[in-house]
């Protein structure tokens, strides 16, 4: 970008609200921001380099580590792109049972990237109790998987561990407790006068620069783009009746506000799919084969796209994955960010959008 | 001083444009446009920033779905792709050769009049 103004404003690499390096590069004149640019490359990992040459198995584990925040949708994605080049099915329970850990990672990561965009408008008090609740929704990642973060939950054929009853009264318990505090923060969140300032009209993106940016996930269904969430179109979702939820404000309260809804409707999922959950064995087998094939699932952040080409071992012969917040960074950096009328509003902005710059430099 | 993030970008923005999906973008886009793969690498190092080398291949995605139906001159020449999806030239350049290309089409046949709209454009994205 050529330099047209005389002060421009660094924000990052290292900044108290972000959450990862990066580097925001704003030209000002005086508060109004005119436009805005984006600087990577403070922590590349280079993983999809590793992930060349190696067994499924090995890169399993790396899939699920190119982001801390929603590992499980990457374990999922990865494996289920797997399973479309082998053609191995699933069995009903271990579908199911991968949507209630899935669901529980989006919750996970919804209540971080709200807890982030809270301590960046200075709302503190909320930020804590989000975290706070936060807890318990790991709690119960752990107790079914065996791990808050790193799952590794999802195998080829199915999951690795079976829901137990006493897990499932525990984790319906405890969603009711993360349901009934969830909706006193939303409460706070909708009706703070200062949260309003700083949130409603701030860092308004279109429909329209929606599409054009390819925005996904609440960042994009917070701008009205209907038909952008990919669990649409996934089978076991389908089975469970998903619908979108879509707001059409676009602003930083559009975003966090999508967010909280979201939330409420896993809470929902995750009851239906342990209320309904179908009896049977939690893997069915089958063996990884050679191929090539492009898949895409619906991360907590949006689309989520792994391309992977295979051989006859299951080896991963070449991989590229393309990740949610790549989109949304560049549209918050080009279109909700541009002409911002304060300075103050850029960081409350780029953390509404949830960047991820580890999803981002791979 | 010179600070670590004060360098030089032209590396960190080769090795996106170099990857899997986005060599394959690059390469659809150049051809699209009649200009070889380097020189467009080179283009695009020069204009853009790194989230936007790193969204290449999503805009090129959503521009084909979405840019410029309906009308054919536009359609042949990328007016919306190559301004609001992949934003190579600015809006004015673009209704310019538009404009031209459009009266061309009446005074000679659609395929020499859109080469010649397409020849203005690649001067245009190299200037």
């Amino acid at each position: 970008m050529k330099k047209t103004v005389d002060v421009s404003i660094p924000l990052g690499p290292m900044h108290p609200c972000w959450k990862e390096p990066v580097r925001l590069k704003c030209e000002t004149a005086g508060e109004r921001v005119l436009r805005a640019e984006v600087e990577l490359g403070y922590m590349k990992k280079g993983i999809e380099r590793i992930m060349q040459g190696r067994p499924w198995q090995e890169v399993m584990f790396l899939a699920e580590r190119v982001c801390g925040i929603c590992s499980v949708i990457h374990n999922m994605v990865f494996i289920e792109t797997m399973e479309k080049i082998s053609d191995i099915e699933v069995p009903p329970r271990a579908a199911y049972l991968r949507v209630v850990v899935n669901e529980l990672d989006r919750i996970a990561s919804h209540i971080l990237a709200n807890f982030s965009y809270c301590y960046t408008i200075e709302h503190e008090t909320l930020a804590m109790y989000l975290l706070n609740t936060r807890e318990t929704v790991l709690d119960n990642l752990e107790r079914i998987t065996g791990s808050r973060i790193n799952t590794a939950y999802m195998i080829p054929g199915g999951v690795r561990f079976d829901l137990q009853p006493g897990d499932a009264a525990a984790l319906l318990a405890d969603l009711a407790k993360v349901e009934e505090e969830m909706k006193r923060y939303v409460r706070i969140f909708e009706t703070g006068p200062l949260i309003a300032l700083r949130s409603k009209g701030i860092g308004y993106m279109s429909r329209e620069d929606a599409i054009r940016a390819y925005t996904v996930g609440p960042t994009a269904r917070a701008s009205g783009v209907e038909d952008s969430d990919l669990r649409l179109r996934h089978p076991t979702y389908r089975e469970l009746g998903f619908t979108q939820i879509t707001r059409t404000e676009g602003d930083n309260f559009a975003r966090i506000m999508v967010r909280f809804q979201e939330v409420f409707q896993s809470i929902d999922l995750i009851r239906k799919c342990v209320d309904t959950l179908p009896e049977g064995p939690i893997r069915g087998g089958g063996l990884c084969k050679a191929g090539e094939a492009s898949y895409s699932g619906e991360a907590p952040r949006g689309e989520l796209t792994y391309t992977i080409r295979t051989d006859e071992y299951g080896r991963v012969l070449d991989i590229a994955i393309r990740t949610p917040s790549i989109m949304n960074i560049e549209a918050c950096a080009h279109f909700m960010v541009e002409d911002a009328t304060s300075i103050a509003d850029v960081t409350s902005t780029f953390i509404s959008s949830d960047p991820c710059i580890a999803c981002n430099e791979r | 001083m010179k600070f670590l993030y004060e360098k030089d970008l032209r590396q960190m923005k080769y090795n996106i444009l170099t990857s899997t999906k986005h060599d394959e973008t690059v390469r659809a886009i150049a051809e699209r446009l009649g200009m070889s793969d380097a020189k467009l690498r080179m283009v695009l190092i020069r204009r853009f920033d790194m989230s936007l080398l790193e969204n290449l291949e999503s805009r090129w995605q959503m521009g084909q779905r979405h840019a410029d139906d309906g009308d054919p001159v536009a359609e042949e020449l990328g007016y919306e792709l190559f301004t609001r999806f992949i934003p190579l030239m600015d809006t004015e350049t673009m209704q310019t050769i538009y404009g031209d290309t459009t009266a061309m089409t009446r005074e000679m046949p659609f395929e020499e009049a859109i080469a010649k709209g397409k020849e203005r454009i690649r001067e245009a994205i190299r200037s």
